[in-house]
């Protein structure tokens, strides 16, 4: 059985009295790809960043490789042993994020070499190999130096998915990684992450491109109010849903690729 | 206007160049350090961050010119301060300047540093936490440089207000180039000759600082100018 890479359990978080996430209980295999769909509001991308904890649980517990945190209950002060092992467990994943979040003060190839020079302490002439390899892998080699201010954003997200890969991570997080961009750039960003799923490398990716979705994941969960209400191979979440919801949510986009 | 005795007079003037710089140096120094010390404190908790701003709001809201008075003449007044270990420098209207000109300079810095702050965008830092940064690490290497960098052009503005500034230390008798210029006025009876001279002086200075910060602020963030103007390697 291939080893688990990240698991949930029973994950509850709330938003000044707004229940957004009701337990939610996943995992993620070795090589697994995951979509997680749903409405706007349904909790997705709160679920994405409770991995990390970007955004802290109420409750639940978050695998991530070795490393494991329990939580258990609102406003939970963090011991320094537990802030070392979110910071482990944050080592583990690589995270991209909607609006890119390059620095700006440094260019595309600073920005990929940052974490595997100044978090891992690597030797700096092999973090800048792989930097360039990195930045070679997405298509931008010619842009090592150019400042994230000077790039498009199909660009700019190729550079921080880089910047995600160089710290090798053995899972990667996408939050809407095309929604941010203008449509004509989606595509580039689309291949880019579909070459990694052909690579074999887990991913959980939080998404409205549906067809996409389909295309690349092994497995997909649709969220619906904070619950889990359709999960499974994505023959069943796009084709044939279960769920009636899970059904309209789907079938009212016939040609996803134009939707929101 | 004599030409001739302008000639004279400037080199003069000149010599209290030193201690102008001197006097401005330690001012942003001290400053400086304080400013950093109140953004702590202003971090720190809700009743660290109404001290921060009470002292910025004292010693903004009132002139600096008071501020030196109270200090190199009214701290005299309690016997307290004149039996202290300190008093043997706090009599010293050279350290009296300087610890008004510091404290003065704090307030204004620590405002700016906070602008700066604010300016550093929750995704740059979100970047750098979800990637397992220390807190230590990203503030020296993403929330500082980019603080710095917005927070520049305003410091700029500070350092050449504080040059200017330096000139009411001449009211506490110290001979920097405003206090020579008052001396020589009082002997030759040509204001407008010395003062034009020692105000040149101060514009030189002041020019100088402003390209350099320009330079400086050009060269840490180059990504504020248009592509085009810096072809890709």
């Amino acid at each position: 059985m291939t080893p688990t890479t990240v698991r949930l359990s029973n994950i509850h978080k709330s938003f000044g009295g707004q229940e957004v996430l009701r337990g939610i209980d996943m995992e993620a295999r070795d090589g697994d790809v995951i979509s997680i769909i749903g409405a706007s509001g349904s909790g997705k991308s709160t679920l994405l960043r409770c991995i990390p904890f970007l955004e802290i649980p109420d409750q639940g517990e978050v695998t991530v490789g070795d490393t494991h945190l329990r939580l258990s209950g609102a406003g939970h002060r963090f011991s320094r042993a537990e802030r070392e092992k979110v910071r482990r467990l944050r080592g583990q994943l690589g995270f991209v994020f909607q609006s890119f979040n390059l620095w700006p003060h440094m260019t595309a190839l600073q920005n990929v070499m940052e974490i595997p020079l100044h978090v891992q302490n690597r030797p700096r002439a092999e973090c800048r190999d792989e930097a360039e390899a990195m930045l070679a892998k997405v298509g931008l080699a010619e842009k090592r130096d150019a400042w994230p201010a000077h790039l498009s954003g199909g660009q700019q997200q190729r550079v921080a998915i880089a910047r995600a890969l160089a710290s090798r991570p053995r899972a990667l997080l996408f939050d809407e990684p095309t929604s941010a961009l203008d449509p004509e750039l989606v595509g580039e960003v689309l291949r880019v992450i579909r070459a990694l799923a052909e690579e074999g490398r887990t991913m959980l990716i939080v998404t409205h491109e549906m067809a996409f979705a389909r295309e690349v994941s092994s497995h997909a969960i649709y969220l619906h109010e904070g619950r889990i209400e359709e999960k499974g191979p994505p023959e069943q979440v796009f084709l044939d849903p279960v769920s009636e919801r899970c059904r309209r949510f789907v079938g009212a986009r016939p040609d996803a690729r134009g939707g929101a | 206007m004599d030409i001739a005795f302008i000639v004279a007079v400037f080199p003069k003037l000149l010599a209290g160049l030193p201690l102008t710089l001197l006097l401005a140096v330690l001012a942003l120094a001290g400053g400086g350090a304080i400013a950093l010390a109140l953004s702590g404190l202003r971090a720190s908790s809700w009743v660290g961050a109404r001290i921060a701003d009470f002292y910025v709001y004292v010693f903004r809201g009132t002139p600096l010119l008071i501020q030196i008075f109270l200090i190199y003449y009214g701290l005299a007044q309690f016997p307290a301060v004149r039996h202290s270990v300190l008093w043997p420098l706090l009599r010293e209207p050279y350290v009296c300047a300087v610890l008004a000109l510091m404290l003065n300079d704090a307030a204004y810095t620590s405002e700016i540093l906070r602008g700066g702050l604010r300016a550093v965008s929750t995704g740059a830092i979100e970047a750098a936490k979800v990637a397992g940064m220390t807190r230590l690490t990203m503030l020296r290497r993403i929330v500082l440089p980019l603080a710095f960098r917005q927070a520049l052009p305003a410091y700029g503005a500070e350092i050449t207000s504080m040059v200017k500034a330096t000139s009411l230390a001449s009211v506490v008798t110290l001979m920097e180039v405003t206090g020579i210029a008052r001396a020589e006025v009082s002997q030759s009876y040509r204001a407008i000759e010395v003062f034009l001279c020692a105000a040149m002086i101060y514009l030189v200075l002041v020019t100088v600082i402003a390209r350099a910060i320009q330079l400086l602020e050009a060269r840490l963030s180059p990504y504020r100018r248009p592509a085009l103007a810096r072809s890709p390697a």
